[in-house]
C-alpha cells in the first residue's frame, strides 16, 4: 500500500495584479523525506511555501498536507505542519520559554503536555538555562533556534523551512543543518527551501530547481547533475568588457555555454576543461584581452541551473 | 480559549512596556500632578499663598493726654492674630533698617509712622512730616497693595468717625441709648471718646472679617463642599483628571491596537497564521486585548486620581456607565484609526497628531478652565472624546445614572460604530 505523500501540490498558481510568482506548480514531498526546494531570489519559492502553510490563498490548483486539503482542510493542514520563518519571528519582549509556551498553546497544547514539550524543547535547543531571559537579549543564533524550536512544539509530521540559515554566522549555520537532518532522521518530513547550493547538496533526499514561478528541474542530487553531463563550470575574470571574447569563446570547441556576468566574470561551460581552458586563453589573446582569474567547478547544482536557465544560480 | 491566550499575551506585553505604562498611567497622572502641585495642593478652599511681609517703624509718639493712639492702632492691626496667617509684620527702630529690609527683599513693603501722626489728627493740621510713608520692593505688587489697602481702611474709619462726630454735634443725636447728651460745646475729651468708640467698633469690625465672618457686617461667600459642591480647587482638579484620564484612553485604545501592525512587522503575525487558529479568533484577542488595557487603565487611573488628588468620582452606577462608555469609544477609535494605517510609523503619526486634535475639539485640555466660548461645547458633540467628557462632567457631579444615559449612549454608539468599521477594515485586510 502506497503511503500518502507529506506535500502534494497539482498546479499551484499565485498571481500578484500581473505578475504570475507561481505558475501551476505540481510537487511531492514523499514522507520522511528531505525535499529542498532551490532557486534563486525571487523564484517563487517563498510564495509557495506561504500558500502551503496557509499564509496566501492560492489563484488556482491545490495543495494537501498529509492528505488535508489547504482549501477545504486549512486547518487540519496546518495541525501537521511546523513553519519556520525565513526572518526570527518571535515576540523580543517575552523570555524564551514565554515565546514557546505561547506557540505551543497556538498548536493546541495546554497544561502538562505543554510544559514538557517546552522543556523538551528546550534541552534540544540548549537553551534551558537561558530560557527565562527576554529573546531580544539573544544572539542571532539563539533566536534561530528558538524560532525553530517554537515550529516543532507539537511535534509535526511535516515541517517547512524558509532558508533558514540566511543572513547567519557558520557555527549557527551549522547547528541548523545539523538539526534539519536529526528533525529527518526522526521521521519528519522537511521541505527546505534555499538558494544556497551546498546545503541543498548536503540536506536533500530531492531537489526541486525552481526559476520564475515553475519548477524547471526535479530529482536527486545525481539526477540532476546528469543533466548536465560532465560538464565543468569555469569562471573567468577579465581586464576588459565581457562581450570583447564572447564571439571568440563561444566558437571554441568543447565550450557548450558561455554566459557573461558583472564586472568582467564569465561563466562557461565545457566538456573538459584541462582541454579547452588552454584555448580561452588563446582566445582572449587573439582579442587583446586578458584573464585575471580563473576558477574551475566540477558538475553540480550550480551548473545544473546555469545549463537549464542560462543564469547563475546566485545572480 | 485561544482569544485569551493571544489576549493574554498583549496585555503581557503593553505592561511589560515602560513606555506603555507610562503613557497610560504615569502621564495623566503627572500632568494633573503638576496643576495639583502648582497651586500648592489641596489643603483648603483656597490655594496657599506666601505670607505677605511687612514691616513696621512706629515712631509716633501721642500726647500724654491724648485719648488714642493711631500709631499703635496701626502696629495692631497688623500684628493681629487674625491676619497671622498670611501676614508677617516685623518691627525695625528706624527707617534706614527698614529700607535696607526692603532692598534685600526680606520685606516687601514697610511702613513708616512719623513722630506727630497722632497729635496731627487730634489738631486736624496736616503737613509732610505727619503723612504716613510706605515703601516697597518694586519687583512685587500684590504684598504692598495688602499693607496700602489696610492702612487706608483704618484712616477710613478715621475720617467716618470725624463724620459721625460733626454729625453729632450738629444734631446733639444720641450715640447709644444711656449714653449722655453731647452738647454743642461738647468738651475735646467727649469728643475724642466718640472717636474712640467708633474705632473700637471699626477694629473689632476688620477682625470679624478676618477672624470670625459670621459677626462681620459684610460677608462673602464662596460655594463649599458642604453647600453642594467640591472645592473650587478641587473641582478644577477633579476635571483636569477625567480630562487626562480620557485623553489617554483614547490613546491607550489606539497604542493597545498598534500591537497588530507591530506583529506584522515582527513577522509574529503571519506566523500566527500559520498555526491551527483562525484569524477571526487571532483578531478577536487583540481586540480583547485593547479593551482589558483601556478598562485596567482606567480602573487604575481612578484609583490612583483618589488616592492622590481626592478626586471623588461620584456613584458607582453612573461613574460605571461612564467607564464602559470610555472605554467602548476608546476601544473603537483605535481600532478604527489603526485600521486606517499600515505601519506602525503611520499609526504613531496618527496617535500623535490625530488623537490630540480630537482631544482639543472634544475640550478634554480645557476642561478645567472656567467661561470657555460657546464654540468649544459646540464642536465637542463631534467627537467621542466630547460625548465621554459629558458623562464624566454628569458622573464627578454627582449626577444619577439618568442624567448621562444620553451622553453614555452617544458614546456607545460612536465607539461601536467605530469599532465595526475598524473591525470590518482588518477582517478584510488579514481574514
Amino acid at each position: 500500500m502506497d503511503t500518502l505523500p507529506a506535500i502534494e501540490t497539482q498546479g499551484l498558481v499565485k498571481r500578484f495584479g500581473d505578475l504570475q510568482a507561481v505558475q501551476g506548480v505540481s510537487l511531492t514531498a514523499h514522507a520522511g523525506e528531505i525535499l529542498s526546494l532551490l532557486g534563486p531570489n525571487g523564484a517563487g519559492k517563498s510564495t509557495l511555501i506561504s500558500m502551503l502553510s496557509g499564509l496566501l490563498e492560492p489563484n488556482g490548483g491545490d495543495a494537501t498536507i498529509l492528505g488535508h486539503s489547504i482549501r477545504t482542510e486549512p486547518g487540519a493542514a496546518k495541525a501537521c505542519l511546523g513553519v519556520v520563518p525565513q526572518e526570527v519571528a518571535l515576540y523580543p519582549d517575552l523570555s524564551a520559554r514565554e515565546n514557546l509556551v505561547f506557540w505551543g498553546k497556538m498548536y493546541g497544547l495546554r497544561g502538562v503536555a505543554l510544559k514538557q514539550r517546552v522543556d523538551e524543547v528546550l534541552d534540544v535547543i540548549g537553551l534551558a538555562d537561558r530560557q527565562k531571559d527576554r529573546v531580544d537579549k539573544f544572539s542571532g543564533g539563539m533566536k534561530r533556534r528558538v524560532n525553530i524550536a517554537a515550529a516543532l512544539l507539537h511535534k509535526p509530521q511535516v515541517v517547512i523551512m524558509d532558508e533558514p540559515t540566511v543572513g547567519i554566522d557558520p557555527q549557527s549555520r551549522r547547528y541548523i543543518l545539523d538539526h534539519v537532518l536529526e528533525l529527518n532522521r526522526q521521521g519528519m518530513t522537511v521541505l527546505y527551501t534555499t538558494h544556497y547550493m551546498e546545503e541543498a547538496q548536503e540536506l536533500s533526499d530531492h531537489i526541486a530547481i525552481m526559476d520564475h514561478g515553475q519548477i524547471i528541474a526535479y530529482g536527486t542530487h545525481e539526477e540532476l547533475v546528469r543533466l548536465v553531463g560532465e560538464q565543468a563550470r569555469i569562471d573567468l575574470t577579465l581586464n576588459v568588457e565581457a562581450e570583447r571574447v564572447l564571439p571568440a569563446w563561444q566558437e571554441v570547441s568543447g565550450v557548450s555555454r558561455v554566459s557573461p556576468g558583472a564586472e568582467g566574470l564569465v561563466t562557461v561551460l565545457v566538456d573538459d576543461s584541462n582541454r579547452v581552458l588552454p584555448r580561452l586563453f588563446e582566445a582572449a589573446t587573439e582579442v587583446d584581452a586578458r584573464i585575471t582569474s580563473v576558477d574551475i567547478q566540477e558538475p553540480n547544482l550550480e551548473a545544473v541551473f546555469l545549463h537549464l536557465t542560462g543564469r547563475a544560480l546566485r545572480d | 480559549m485561544k482569544v485569551l491566550d493571544i489576549a493574554l499575551k498583549d496585555l503581557v506585553r503593553s505592561f511589560r512596556s515602560l513606555f506603555a505604562v507610562g503613557m497610560m498611567v504615569v502621564a495623566p497622572l503627572l500632568l494633573t500632578g503638576l496643576i495639583y502641585f502648582a497651586f500648592g495642593g489641596m489643603g483648603g478652599e483656597q490655594p496657599d499663598m506666601p505670607a505677605i511681609r511687612v514691616g513696621l517703624v512706629n515712631l509716633d509718639a501721642p500726647p500724654a493726654d491724648a485719648p488714642f493712639n493711631l500709631g499703635q492702632n496701626i502696629v495692631e492691626m497688623f500684628t493681629d492674630e487674625s491676619v497671622a496667617d498670611w501676614l508677617v509684620a516685623t518691627h525695625y527702630p528706624d527707617e534706614v533698617a527698614a529700607r535696607t529690609a526692603v532692598d534685600r527683599q526680606e520685606i516687601g513693603a514697610a511702613v513708616f509712622i512719623p513722630e506727630g501722626l497722632t497729635a496731627a489728627i487730634l489738631s486736624g493740621e496736616r503737613d509732610p512730616d505727619t503723612t504716613i510713608v510706605i515703601v516697597q520692593d518694586p519687583t512685587l505688587t500684590i504684598g504692598p497693595q495688602v499693607a496700602r489697602d489696610m492702612i487706608t481702611s483704618l484712616l477710613d474709619g478715621f475720617t467716618g468717625g470725624s463724620i459721625a462726630l460733626q454729625v453729632i454735634q450738629e444734631r446733639g443725636a444720641r450715640l447709644e441709648p444711656g449714653d449722655p447728651l453731647p452738647d454743642r460745646q461738647a468738651p475735646a475729651w467727649q469728643v475724642a471718646t466718640l472717636i474712640d468708640k467708633y474705632q473700637t467698633w471699626y477694629v473689632d469690625f476688620q477682625r470679624a472679617l478676618f477672624h470670625e465672618p459670621d459677626r462681620a457686617a459684610l460677608r462673602m461667600v464662596v460655594p463649599s463642599a458642604g453647600e453642594g459642591g467640591a472645592a473650587p480647587m478641587q473641582q478644577i482638579l477633579s476635571m483636569t483628571m477625567v480630562g487626562q484620564m480620557i485623553f489617554f484612553a483614547f490613546y491607550t485604545g489606539a497604542y493597545s491596537m498598534m500591537s497588530i501592525l507591530q506583529e506584522q512587522e515582527e513577522g509574529t503575525l503571519a506566523r500566527l497564521f500559520t498555526t491551527p487558529t483562525e484569524r477571526t479568533l487571532i483578531l478577536a484577542g487583540k481586540f480583547l486585548a485593547v479593551f482589558l488595557t483601556v478598562i485596567g487603565q482606567g480602573v487604575a487611573l481612578m484609583v490612583f486620581g483618589r488616592l492622590a488628588f481626592g478626586v471623588v468620582w461620584g456613584r458607582p452606577v453612573s461613574v460605571a456607565l461612564a467607564v464602559v462608555g470610555q472605554v467602548v469609544a476608546a476601544a473603537g477609535l483605535g481600532v478604527m484609526l489603526i485600521s486606517l494605517t499600515r505601519t506602525t510609523r503611520q499609526a504613531g503619526a496618527v496617535l500623535g497628531g490625530g488623537l490630540t486634535a480630537f482631544g482639543m475639539l472634544g475640550g478634554l485640555f480645557t476642561v478645567g478652565i472656567q467661561g470657555m466660548p460657546a464654540l468649544f461645547d459646540t464642536l465637542s458633540v463631534f467627537t467621542p472624546q466630547g460625548w465621554v467628557l459629558k458623562s464624566w462632567k454628569v458622573a464627578i457631579a454627582g449626577g444619577a445614572p439618568a442624567e448621562l444615559l444620553l451622553p453614555f449612549v452617544v458614546s456607545v454608539l460612536i465607539g461601536g460604530a467605530m469599532f465595526a468599521i475598524g473591525a470590518v477594515l482588518f477582517r478584510r485586510r488579514f481574514a
